[in-house]
Protein backbone atom coordinates (compact mmCIF):
# COMPACT_ATOMS: atom_id res chain seq x y z
CA UNK A 1 0.00 0.00 0.00
CA UNK A 2 2.25 2.79 1.19
CA UNK A 3 4.23 4.83 0.47
CA UNK A 4 1.31 6.07 -1.53
CA UNK A 5 3.01 8.28 -4.09
CA UNK A 6 5.99 6.06 -5.01
CA UNK A 7 3.58 3.12 -5.14
CA UNK A 8 1.36 5.10 -7.51
CA UNK A 9 -1.69 4.77 -5.29
CA UNK A 10 -1.83 8.55 -5.44
CA UNK A 11 -0.81 10.37 -8.58
CA UNK A 12 2.58 12.04 -8.56
CA UNK A 13 0.99 15.41 -9.24
CA UNK A 14 -0.47 15.35 -5.74
CA UNK A 15 2.96 15.04 -4.25
CA UNK A 16 3.66 18.77 -3.98
CA UNK A 17 0.29 19.44 -2.39
CA UNK A 18 1.01 16.68 0.12
CA UNK A 19 4.42 18.24 0.73
CA UNK A 20 2.76 21.57 1.42
CA UNK A 21 0.24 20.10 3.87
CA UNK A 22 2.93 18.08 5.64
CA UNK A 23 5.03 21.23 5.80
CA UNK A 24 2.19 23.07 7.52
CA UNK A 25 2.05 20.31 10.12
CA UNK A 26 5.81 20.40 10.51
CA UNK A 27 5.95 24.17 10.93
CA UNK A 28 2.99 24.20 13.29
CA UNK A 29 4.43 21.55 15.57
CA UNK A 30 7.89 23.13 15.60
CA UNK A 31 6.45 26.48 16.56
CA UNK A 32 4.13 25.03 19.19
CA UNK A 33 7.03 23.15 20.72
CA UNK A 34 8.95 26.40 21.10
CA UNK A 35 11.51 25.71 18.41
CA UNK A 36 11.01 29.22 17.11
CA UNK A 37 13.08 30.51 20.00
CA UNK A 38 16.84 30.30 19.72
CA UNK A 39 17.20 30.69 23.46
CA UNK A 40 15.01 27.65 24.00
CA UNK A 41 16.98 25.66 21.45
CA UNK A 42 20.34 26.68 22.86
CA UNK A 43 19.09 25.88 26.35
CA UNK A 44 19.55 22.25 25.47
CA UNK A 45 23.31 22.68 25.50
CA UNK A 46 23.41 24.45 28.85
CA UNK A 47 20.92 22.16 30.52
CA UNK A 48 18.38 24.83 31.40
CA UNK A 49 15.85 23.75 28.78
CA UNK A 50 15.97 20.33 27.22
CA UNK A 51 12.86 20.64 25.11
CA UNK A 52 14.92 19.97 21.96
CA UNK A 53 16.04 16.64 23.30
CA UNK A 54 12.52 15.62 24.26
CA UNK A 55 10.83 16.72 21.07
CA UNK A 56 13.57 15.43 18.82
CA UNK A 57 13.80 11.98 20.31
CA UNK A 58 10.08 11.54 20.90
CA UNK A 59 9.52 12.53 17.27
CA UNK A 60 12.21 10.25 15.86
CA UNK A 61 11.04 7.31 17.97
CA UNK A 62 7.38 7.85 17.12
CA UNK A 63 8.18 7.81 13.42
CA UNK A 64 10.57 4.88 13.84
CA UNK A 65 7.96 2.79 15.67
CA UNK A 66 5.30 3.92 13.22
CA UNK A 67 7.35 2.73 10.26
CA UNK A 68 8.12 -0.59 11.92
CA UNK A 69 4.48 -1.22 12.78
CA UNK A 70 3.24 -0.04 9.39
CA UNK A 71 5.69 -2.43 7.80
CA UNK A 72 4.58 -5.24 10.10
CA UNK A 73 0.95 -4.71 9.10
CA UNK A 74 1.94 -4.52 5.45
CA UNK A 75 0.82 -0.89 5.16
CA UNK A 76 4.11 0.39 3.90
CA UNK A 77 6.87 -1.08 1.79
CA UNK A 78 10.05 0.02 3.48
CA UNK A 79 12.03 -0.73 0.34
CA UNK A 80 10.37 2.26 -1.26
CA UNK A 81 11.15 4.60 1.61
CA UNK A 82 14.17 6.75 1.06
CA UNK A 83 17.11 5.92 3.30
CA UNK A 84 19.82 8.54 3.46
CA UNK A 85 23.06 7.34 1.94
CA UNK A 86 26.00 7.26 4.28
CA UNK A 87 29.29 8.82 3.33
CA UNK A 88 31.03 8.48 6.63
CA UNK A 89 33.54 11.31 6.57
CA UNK A 90 31.26 13.95 5.14
CA UNK A 91 28.55 12.92 7.61
CA UNK A 92 30.92 13.36 10.56
CA UNK A 93 32.63 16.55 9.41
CA UNK A 94 29.40 18.04 8.11
CA UNK A 95 27.79 17.22 11.44
CA UNK A 96 30.63 18.85 13.38
CA UNK A 97 30.36 22.02 11.29
CA UNK A 98 26.60 22.04 11.81
CA UNK A 99 27.11 21.52 15.53
CA UNK A 100 29.27 24.67 15.74
CA UNK A 101 26.67 26.48 13.64
CA UNK A 102 23.96 25.34 16.03
CA UNK A 103 25.63 26.65 19.17
CA UNK A 104 26.73 29.86 17.44
CA UNK A 105 23.48 30.63 15.69
CA UNK A 106 20.98 29.01 18.00
CA UNK A 107 18.93 27.58 15.17
CA UNK A 108 18.97 24.80 12.64
CA UNK A 109 17.54 25.39 9.15
CA UNK A 110 14.04 24.06 9.86
CA UNK A 111 13.61 25.94 13.09
CA UNK A 112 15.02 29.15 11.66
CA UNK A 113 12.42 29.15 8.89
CA UNK A 114 9.73 28.55 11.48
CA UNK A 115 11.08 31.35 13.67
CA UNK A 116 11.35 33.74 10.73
CA UNK A 117 7.68 33.03 10.00
CA UNK A 118 6.70 34.57 13.33
CA UNK A 119 8.97 37.56 12.92
CA UNK A 120 12.30 36.69 14.54
CA UNK A 121 14.83 38.91 12.81
CA UNK A 122 17.79 36.86 14.07
CA UNK A 123 16.24 33.85 12.33
CA UNK A 124 15.99 35.78 9.06
CA UNK A 125 19.67 36.66 9.31
CA UNK A 126 20.40 33.00 10.06
CA UNK A 127 18.56 31.99 6.87
CA UNK A 128 20.63 34.53 4.97
CA UNK A 129 23.64 32.79 6.43
CA UNK A 130 22.42 29.41 5.20
CA UNK A 131 22.12 30.78 1.69
CA UNK A 132 25.65 32.08 1.92
CA UNK A 133 26.93 28.78 3.34
CA UNK A 134 25.29 26.71 0.61
CA UNK A 135 26.64 29.14 -1.98
CA UNK A 136 30.18 28.83 -0.62
CA UNK A 137 29.90 25.05 -0.59
CA UNK A 138 28.71 24.92 -4.20
CA UNK A 139 31.21 27.44 -5.54
CA UNK A 140 34.13 25.78 -3.85
CA UNK A 141 32.86 22.28 -4.52
CA UNK A 142 36.01 21.01 -6.27
CA UNK A 143 37.97 21.78 -3.10
CA UNK A 144 35.94 19.39 -0.94
CA UNK A 145 34.62 17.08 -3.60
CA UNK A 146 36.93 14.29 -2.46
CA UNK A 147 35.74 14.60 1.11
CA UNK A 148 32.13 14.77 -0.07
CA UNK A 149 32.40 11.33 -1.67
CA UNK A 150 34.84 9.73 0.76
CA UNK A 151 33.91 6.41 2.37
CA UNK A 152 30.71 5.66 0.58
CA UNK A 153 28.94 2.99 2.62
CA UNK A 154 25.79 2.89 0.51
CA UNK A 155 22.59 3.32 2.49
CA UNK A 156 23.03 0.92 5.40
CA UNK A 157 20.72 0.71 8.35
CA UNK A 158 22.32 0.77 11.74
CA UNK A 159 20.50 -2.34 12.94
CA UNK A 160 21.85 -4.29 9.96
CA UNK A 161 25.37 -3.14 10.76
CA UNK A 162 24.88 -4.34 14.32
CA UNK A 163 23.23 -7.54 13.10
CA UNK A 164 19.99 -7.13 15.06
CA UNK A 165 16.39 -6.69 14.00
CA UNK A 166 14.96 -3.23 13.42
CA UNK A 167 12.46 -3.78 16.22
CA UNK A 168 15.07 -4.71 18.78
CA UNK A 169 17.20 -1.78 17.74
CA UNK A 170 14.25 0.58 18.17
CA UNK A 171 13.78 -0.84 21.65
CA UNK A 172 17.39 0.02 22.50
CA UNK A 173 16.93 3.55 21.18
CA UNK A 174 13.85 3.92 23.37
CA UNK A 175 15.77 2.85 26.45
CA UNK A 176 18.54 5.30 25.59
CA UNK A 177 15.96 8.04 25.09
CA UNK A 178 14.29 7.24 28.43
CA UNK A 179 17.62 7.69 30.19
CA UNK A 180 18.29 10.95 28.34
CA UNK A 181 14.85 12.30 29.21
CA UNK A 182 15.48 11.52 32.84
CA UNK A 183 18.89 13.22 32.78
CA UNK A 184 17.39 16.16 30.90
CA UNK A 185 14.69 16.77 33.46
CA UNK A 186 17.20 16.43 36.24
CA UNK A 187 19.35 19.07 34.50
CA UNK A 188 16.41 21.40 34.08
CA UNK A 189 15.93 21.38 37.83
CA UNK A 190 19.60 21.89 38.43
CA UNK A 191 20.03 24.83 36.03
CA UNK A 192 17.22 27.24 36.74
CA UNK A 193 15.98 29.51 34.03
CA UNK A 194 13.87 32.54 33.78
CA UNK A 195 10.73 32.41 31.72
CA UNK A 196 11.00 34.23 28.41
CA UNK B 1 7.18 14.53 34.74
CA UNK B 2 3.85 12.78 34.28
CA UNK B 3 4.04 13.36 30.56
CA UNK B 4 7.48 11.84 30.53
CA UNK B 5 6.38 8.73 32.35
CA UNK B 6 3.42 8.23 30.05
CA UNK B 7 5.52 8.82 26.93
CA UNK B 8 8.33 6.57 28.03
CA UNK B 9 5.89 3.92 29.22
CA UNK B 10 4.01 3.75 25.95
CA UNK B 11 7.19 3.80 23.90
CA UNK B 12 8.77 1.04 25.95
CA UNK B 13 5.66 -1.08 25.62
CA UNK B 14 5.44 -0.65 21.87
CA UNK B 15 9.19 -1.06 21.58
CA UNK B 16 8.99 -4.34 23.44
CA UNK B 17 6.25 -5.55 21.09
CA UNK B 18 8.14 -4.58 17.97
CA UNK B 19 11.33 -6.12 19.34
CA UNK B 20 9.52 -9.42 19.85
CA UNK B 21 7.74 -9.83 16.56
CA UNK B 22 9.64 -11.01 13.53
CA UNK B 23 10.15 -8.47 10.80
CA UNK B 24 7.75 -8.45 7.92
CA UNK B 25 9.82 -9.60 5.01
CA UNK B 26 6.99 -10.78 2.81
CA UNK B 27 7.03 -9.52 -0.71
CA UNK B 28 3.87 -7.55 -1.18
CA UNK B 29 1.61 -8.61 -3.98
CA UNK B 30 0.94 -5.74 -6.31
CA UNK B 31 -2.04 -7.13 -8.19
CA UNK B 32 -5.39 -7.89 -6.69
CA UNK B 33 -6.95 -11.25 -7.38
CA UNK B 34 -9.38 -9.54 -9.78
CA UNK B 35 -6.63 -7.96 -11.81
CA UNK B 36 -4.78 -11.21 -12.07
CA UNK B 37 -7.88 -13.12 -13.05
CA UNK B 38 -8.51 -10.62 -15.80
CA UNK B 39 -4.96 -11.06 -17.07
CA UNK B 40 -5.35 -14.83 -16.99
CA UNK B 41 -8.68 -14.68 -18.78
CA UNK B 42 -7.56 -12.48 -21.62
CA UNK B 43 -4.62 -14.81 -22.12
CA UNK B 44 -2.63 -12.13 -23.89
CA UNK B 45 0.50 -13.32 -22.14
CA UNK B 46 0.38 -16.58 -24.11
CA UNK B 47 2.87 -16.40 -26.93
CA UNK B 48 2.20 -18.68 -29.88
CA UNK B 49 5.27 -20.58 -31.17
CA UNK B 50 4.83 -18.98 -34.59
CA UNK B 51 5.28 -15.56 -33.12
CA UNK B 52 8.24 -16.61 -31.08
CA UNK B 53 9.87 -18.25 -34.09
CA UNK B 54 9.42 -15.08 -36.06
CA UNK B 55 11.10 -12.99 -33.37
CA UNK B 56 13.92 -15.47 -33.00
CA UNK B 57 14.61 -15.53 -36.71
CA UNK B 58 14.62 -11.76 -36.80
CA UNK B 59 16.92 -11.82 -33.81
CA UNK B 60 14.68 -9.34 -32.09
CA UNK B 61 16.88 -7.88 -29.36
CA UNK B 62 13.95 -6.99 -27.14
CA UNK B 63 12.98 -10.61 -26.57
CA UNK B 64 14.55 -12.47 -23.70
CA UNK B 65 13.88 -16.18 -23.45
CA UNK B 66 13.83 -17.55 -19.94
CA UNK B 67 14.02 -21.28 -19.41
CA UNK B 68 12.43 -22.14 -16.06
CA UNK B 69 13.37 -25.82 -16.18
CA UNK B 70 16.15 -27.40 -14.18
CA UNK B 71 19.76 -26.65 -15.12
CA UNK B 72 20.13 -30.28 -16.27
CA UNK B 73 17.31 -29.97 -18.75
CA UNK B 74 18.67 -26.65 -19.82
CA UNK B 75 22.07 -28.22 -20.50
CA UNK B 76 20.53 -30.88 -22.70
CA UNK B 77 18.48 -28.59 -24.83
CA UNK B 78 17.34 -25.02 -24.79
CA UNK B 79 16.11 -22.47 -27.23
CA UNK B 80 18.74 -20.19 -28.74
CA UNK B 81 19.99 -17.45 -26.43
CA UNK B 82 17.73 -18.52 -23.60
CA UNK B 83 18.83 -17.97 -20.04
CA UNK B 84 18.13 -20.47 -17.30
CA UNK B 85 16.24 -19.46 -14.17
CA UNK B 86 14.77 -22.58 -12.58
CA UNK B 87 11.27 -22.14 -11.22
CA UNK B 88 12.52 -22.56 -7.66
CA UNK B 89 14.90 -19.63 -8.08
CA UNK B 90 12.72 -17.01 -9.66
CA UNK B 91 12.56 -14.97 -6.46
CA UNK B 92 16.29 -15.03 -5.96
CA UNK B 93 17.38 -11.40 -5.59
CA UNK B 94 20.13 -11.99 -8.16
CA UNK B 95 17.51 -12.36 -10.86
CA UNK B 96 15.54 -9.31 -9.91
CA UNK B 97 17.21 -7.28 -12.63
CA UNK B 98 15.81 -9.70 -15.20
CA UNK B 99 12.24 -9.12 -14.06
CA UNK B 100 12.37 -5.56 -12.90
CA UNK B 101 13.10 -3.75 -16.12
CA UNK B 102 11.36 -2.06 -18.97
CA UNK B 103 13.47 -2.79 -22.04
CA UNK B 104 13.02 -6.49 -22.74
CA UNK B 105 10.07 -8.79 -23.02
CA UNK B 106 10.65 -12.00 -21.09
CA UNK B 107 9.19 -15.14 -22.62
CA UNK B 108 9.07 -17.91 -20.04
CA UNK B 109 9.03 -21.51 -21.15
CA UNK B 110 9.20 -24.99 -19.69
CA UNK B 111 8.49 -28.42 -21.17
CA UNK B 112 4.75 -28.03 -20.96
CA UNK B 113 3.35 -24.72 -19.90
CA UNK B 114 2.53 -25.49 -16.28
CA UNK B 115 5.82 -24.45 -14.73
CA UNK B 116 6.19 -21.38 -16.87
CA UNK B 117 2.62 -20.39 -16.12
CA UNK B 118 3.21 -20.72 -12.42
CA UNK B 119 6.32 -18.60 -12.67
CA UNK B 120 4.41 -16.04 -14.70
CA UNK B 121 1.65 -15.86 -12.14
CA UNK B 122 3.97 -15.31 -9.20
CA UNK B 123 6.02 -12.72 -11.00
CA UNK B 124 2.99 -10.96 -12.31
CA UNK B 125 1.51 -10.71 -8.84
CA UNK B 126 4.69 -9.12 -7.63
CA UNK B 127 4.00 -6.41 -10.14
CA UNK B 128 6.60 -7.24 -12.78
CA UNK B 129 5.56 -6.55 -16.31
CA UNK B 130 6.79 -7.51 -19.77
CA UNK B 131 6.24 -11.19 -19.17
CA UNK B 132 4.93 -13.81 -21.55
CA UNK B 133 4.63 -17.57 -21.60
CA UNK B 134 5.42 -19.79 -24.55
CA UNK B 135 2.12 -21.41 -25.39
CA UNK B 136 2.31 -25.17 -24.87
CA UNK B 137 5.94 -25.00 -23.89
CA UNK B 138 8.74 -26.85 -25.61
CA UNK B 139 6.45 -29.79 -26.40
CA UNK B 140 4.18 -27.72 -28.53
CA UNK B 141 7.15 -25.83 -29.94
CA UNK B 142 8.68 -29.08 -31.18
CA UNK B 143 5.40 -30.17 -32.64
CA UNK B 144 4.63 -26.93 -34.40
CA UNK B 145 7.98 -25.49 -35.35
CA UNK B 146 10.50 -28.30 -35.33
CA UNK B 147 8.38 -30.98 -36.96
CA UNK B 148 5.66 -29.13 -38.77
CA UNK B 149 3.06 -31.33 -40.36
CA UNK B 150 2.64 -30.70 -44.02
CA UNK B 151 -0.90 -29.66 -44.74
CA UNK B 152 -2.75 -31.39 -47.56
CA UNK B 153 -2.35 -29.61 -50.87
CA UNK B 154 -5.98 -28.73 -50.85
CA UNK B 155 -5.52 -26.51 -47.83
CA UNK B 156 -6.13 -22.81 -48.06
CA UNK B 157 -3.14 -20.73 -49.07
CA UNK B 158 -2.40 -19.31 -45.69
CA UNK B 159 -2.17 -22.77 -44.19
CA UNK B 160 0.48 -23.59 -46.73
CA UNK B 161 2.24 -20.32 -46.13
CA UNK B 162 2.27 -21.06 -42.45
CA UNK B 163 3.76 -24.45 -43.10
CA UNK B 164 6.42 -22.96 -45.31
CA UNK B 165 7.29 -20.52 -42.61
CA UNK B 166 7.48 -23.19 -39.95
CA UNK B 167 9.67 -25.32 -42.13
CA UNK B 168 11.96 -22.40 -42.69
CA UNK B 169 11.97 -21.58 -39.03
CA UNK B 170 12.71 -25.13 -38.16
CA UNK B 171 15.75 -25.09 -40.37
CA UNK B 172 16.88 -21.73 -39.12
CA UNK B 173 16.45 -22.50 -35.46
CA UNK B 174 17.23 -26.16 -35.48
CA UNK B 175 20.69 -25.54 -36.83
CA UNK B 176 19.84 -26.31 -40.46
CA UNK B 177 21.91 -24.35 -42.93
CA UNK B 178 19.08 -23.76 -45.35
CA UNK B 179 18.15 -20.19 -46.09
CA UNK B 180 15.19 -19.05 -44.16
CA UNK B 181 12.13 -18.01 -45.85
CA UNK B 182 10.90 -14.87 -44.26
CA UNK B 183 7.47 -15.16 -42.90
CA UNK B 184 4.82 -14.08 -45.28
CA UNK B 185 1.91 -14.84 -43.09
CA UNK B 186 -1.00 -12.55 -43.73
CA UNK B 187 -1.73 -11.97 -40.12
CA UNK B 188 0.54 -9.32 -38.81
CA UNK B 189 2.45 -10.64 -35.89
CA UNK B 190 1.75 -8.36 -33.06
CA UNK B 191 4.64 -7.86 -30.79
CA UNK B 192 3.72 -7.40 -27.19
CA UNK B 193 4.16 -3.84 -26.15
CA UNK B 194 6.96 -3.45 -23.73
CA UNK B 195 5.87 -1.49 -20.74
CA UNK B 196 8.62 0.87 -19.77
CA UNK B 197 9.50 0.51 -16.16
CA UNK B 198 8.26 3.43 -14.21
CA UNK B 199 11.42 4.76 -12.75
CA UNK B 200 10.77 4.41 -9.07
CA UNK B 201 12.66 7.56 -8.41
CA UNK B 202 14.10 7.36 -5.00
CA UNK B 203 13.14 10.66 -3.49
CA UNK B 204 16.03 13.02 -3.40
CA UNK B 205 18.21 13.43 -0.38
CA UNK B 206 17.02 15.08 2.73
CA UNK B 207 17.84 18.50 3.77
CA UNK C 1 -5.22 28.71 22.55
CA UNK C 2 -2.97 29.88 25.33
CA UNK C 3 0.44 31.22 24.58
CA UNK C 4 2.39 28.65 26.54
CA UNK C 5 4.42 26.18 24.56
CA UNK C 6 3.07 22.74 24.04
CA UNK C 7 4.18 19.87 26.25
CA UNK C 8 7.41 18.69 24.62
CA UNK C 9 6.44 15.02 24.64
CA UNK C 10 3.13 15.77 22.99
CA UNK C 11 4.89 18.01 20.47
CA UNK C 12 7.41 15.27 19.83
CA UNK C 13 4.67 12.75 19.28
CA UNK C 14 2.93 15.05 16.80
CA UNK C 15 6.24 15.73 15.06
CA UNK C 16 6.71 11.98 14.74
CA UNK C 17 3.23 11.62 13.24
CA UNK C 18 3.97 14.37 10.70
CA UNK C 19 7.22 12.64 9.79
CA UNK C 20 5.46 9.28 9.56
CA UNK C 21 2.88 10.78 7.22
CA UNK C 22 5.67 12.14 5.03
CA UNK C 23 7.01 8.59 4.78
CA UNK C 24 3.59 7.08 4.27
CA UNK C 25 2.49 9.46 1.54
CA UNK C 26 5.68 10.47 -0.22
CA UNK C 27 8.17 7.81 0.86
CA UNK C 28 10.57 10.41 2.15
CA UNK C 29 11.23 12.35 5.29
CA UNK C 30 11.28 16.00 6.20
CA UNK C 31 13.95 18.51 5.35
CA UNK C 32 14.81 22.15 5.27
CA UNK C 33 18.16 23.13 3.84
CA UNK C 34 17.39 21.40 0.55
CA UNK C 35 14.74 24.03 -0.07
CA UNK C 36 17.28 26.77 0.58
CA UNK C 37 19.57 25.14 -1.95
CA UNK C 38 16.75 24.99 -4.51
CA UNK C 39 15.91 28.64 -3.98
CA UNK C 40 19.56 29.58 -4.21
CA UNK C 41 20.07 27.65 -7.43
CA UNK C 42 16.95 29.23 -8.86
CA UNK C 43 18.26 32.68 -8.05
CA UNK C 44 21.73 31.91 -9.37
CA UNK C 45 20.23 30.57 -12.56
CA UNK C 46 18.38 33.85 -13.07
CA UNK C 47 21.46 35.97 -12.42
CA UNK C 48 24.20 33.91 -14.08
CA UNK C 49 22.73 30.97 -16.02
CA UNK C 50 25.90 29.76 -17.71
CA UNK C 51 27.88 29.90 -14.54
CA UNK C 52 25.21 27.93 -12.67
CA UNK C 53 24.91 25.21 -15.28
CA UNK C 54 28.66 24.79 -15.34
CA UNK C 55 28.96 24.56 -11.59
CA UNK C 56 29.89 21.04 -10.56
CA UNK C 57 27.55 21.02 -7.58
CA UNK C 58 24.59 23.14 -8.63
CA UNK C 59 24.69 22.34 -12.32
CA UNK C 60 22.54 19.24 -12.36
CA UNK C 61 19.67 21.03 -10.64
CA UNK C 62 19.24 23.26 -13.66
CA UNK C 63 20.32 20.77 -16.32
CA UNK C 64 17.85 20.38 -19.19
CA UNK C 65 16.10 23.57 -18.13
CA UNK C 66 14.79 21.90 -15.01
CA UNK C 67 13.19 24.24 -12.55
CA UNK C 68 14.90 23.74 -9.20
CA UNK C 69 11.81 25.06 -7.44
CA UNK C 70 9.83 22.02 -8.59
CA UNK C 71 10.99 20.15 -5.59
CA UNK C 72 9.19 18.40 -2.76
CA UNK C 73 11.19 20.23 -0.11
CA UNK C 74 10.39 23.65 -1.56
CA UNK C 75 6.67 23.01 -1.17
CA UNK C 76 7.20 21.49 2.23
CA UNK C 77 9.09 24.59 3.40
CA UNK C 78 6.35 26.86 2.08
CA UNK C 79 4.08 24.79 4.30
CA UNK C 80 6.45 25.26 7.25
CA UNK C 81 6.24 29.03 6.83
CA UNK C 82 2.44 28.88 6.76
CA UNK C 83 2.27 26.40 9.65
CA UNK C 84 4.71 28.34 11.78
CA UNK C 85 2.84 31.57 11.10
CA UNK C 86 -0.52 29.99 11.97
CA UNK C 87 0.84 28.58 15.20
CA UNK C 88 2.42 31.92 16.11
CA UNK C 89 -0.83 33.72 15.35
CA UNK C 90 -2.88 31.31 17.44
CA UNK C 91 -0.53 31.55 20.38
CA UNK C 92 -0.06 35.32 19.96
CA UNK C 93 3.65 35.12 19.32
CA UNK C 94 3.78 37.11 16.09
CA UNK C 95 6.22 39.90 16.68
CA UNK C 96 9.14 41.36 14.80
CA UNK C 97 12.03 41.13 17.19
CA UNK C 98 15.59 40.11 17.70
CA UNK C 99 15.60 37.56 20.43
CA UNK C 100 18.75 37.24 22.47
CA UNK C 101 20.17 36.68 25.89
CA UNK C 102 19.86 40.04 27.72
CA UNK C 103 23.60 40.06 28.43
CA UNK C 104 24.57 40.62 24.79
CA UNK C 105 23.73 43.27 22.23
CA UNK C 106 21.36 42.71 19.33
CA UNK C 107 24.21 43.32 16.95
CA UNK C 108 26.27 40.59 18.50
CA UNK C 109 23.30 38.23 18.30
CA UNK C 110 22.86 38.96 14.61
CA UNK C 111 26.54 38.52 13.82
CA UNK C 112 26.54 35.13 15.49
CA UNK C 113 23.26 34.19 13.81
CA UNK C 114 24.87 34.93 10.47
CA UNK C 115 27.97 32.91 11.32
CA UNK C 116 25.81 30.04 12.55
CA UNK C 117 23.75 30.16 9.37
CA UNK C 118 26.81 30.07 7.14
CA UNK C 119 28.21 27.10 9.05
CA UNK C 120 24.89 25.30 8.98
CA UNK C 121 24.45 25.98 5.28
CA UNK C 122 27.90 24.65 4.51
CA UNK C 123 27.68 21.70 6.88
CA UNK C 124 24.26 20.63 5.67
CA UNK C 125 25.55 20.35 2.12
CA UNK C 126 28.63 18.42 3.17
CA UNK C 127 26.62 16.17 5.48
CA UNK C 128 23.81 15.70 2.94
CA UNK C 129 21.15 17.06 5.21
CA UNK C 130 20.57 19.05 8.35
CA UNK C 131 18.96 18.26 11.67
CA UNK C 132 15.61 17.52 10.07
CA UNK C 133 16.71 15.98 6.79
CA UNK C 134 19.59 13.88 7.96
CA UNK C 135 19.41 13.47 11.72
CA UNK C 136 15.67 13.27 12.44
CA UNK C 137 14.60 11.57 9.22
CA UNK C 138 17.69 9.40 9.10
CA UNK C 139 17.14 8.18 12.64
CA UNK C 140 13.54 7.26 11.92
CA UNK C 141 14.62 4.99 9.05
CA UNK C 142 17.54 3.70 11.17
CA UNK C 143 20.05 5.05 8.67
CA UNK C 144 23.67 4.86 9.80
CA UNK C 145 24.29 8.32 8.35
CA UNK C 146 21.36 9.71 10.31
CA UNK C 147 22.72 8.53 13.63
CA UNK C 148 26.26 9.62 12.78
CA UNK C 149 25.13 13.11 11.76
CA UNK C 150 22.89 13.39 14.81
CA UNK C 151 25.72 12.41 17.14
CA UNK C 152 28.13 14.78 15.39
CA UNK C 153 25.75 17.77 15.53
CA UNK C 154 24.68 17.39 19.13
CA UNK C 155 28.05 16.17 20.34
CA UNK C 156 29.83 19.17 18.83
CA UNK C 157 27.21 21.60 20.07
CA UNK C 158 27.57 20.23 23.59
CA UNK C 159 31.33 20.29 23.38
CA UNK C 160 31.33 23.81 21.99
CA UNK C 161 28.75 25.16 24.41
CA UNK C 162 31.43 26.27 26.81
CA UNK C 163 33.04 28.57 24.24
CA UNK C 164 29.80 30.26 23.36
CA UNK C 165 28.42 30.55 26.89
CA UNK C 166 28.68 34.36 26.89
CA UNK C 167 26.10 34.45 24.12
CA UNK C 168 23.52 32.39 25.93
CA UNK C 169 23.98 32.30 29.68
CA UNK C 170 26.54 35.03 30.26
Amino acid sequence: MGPLVPNEVIGANWNFLIAFVIGIGFGFVLEQAGFSSSRKLAGMFYGYDTVVLKVFFTGAITAMLGLLFFSLFGWINLNLVYVNPTYLWSAIIGGVIMGVGFIAGGFCPGTSICAAAIGKIDAMIFIGGIFLGVFIFGEGFPLWEKLYYAMDLGAPKLNQVLGISGGFFAFLVIIAAAIMFWVGEWAEKKFPREEY
Amino acid sequence: MRARNITVGIMLLLGLVIAMVPENTTKPYKLTADQLLRAVNTGTHMIHPDYLAEWLINKDPSIQLVDVRSPDDFEKYHLPNAINIPLADILNPDYQVIWDQGVKFNVLYSNGSTDSNEAWMILRQLGYQNLGVLMGGLNYWTEVIMNPEEPPVTSPNDEIAKYEFRKGASQALGGGAATTKTATTDTEIKKPKIVPRKAKKAPQGGC
Amino acid sequence: MNNKYMNPYLAGFLLGIVLLMAFFFSGRGLGASGAVKSALVYGMDKVAPTHTVENAYFGHYVADDANPLNNWLVYEILGVIVGGFLSGALSRRLKLKIEHFPGISSKRRLVFALIGGVLFGFGSQLGRGCTSGSALTGMAVLSVGGFVTMAAIFGTAFAGAYFFRKNWIG
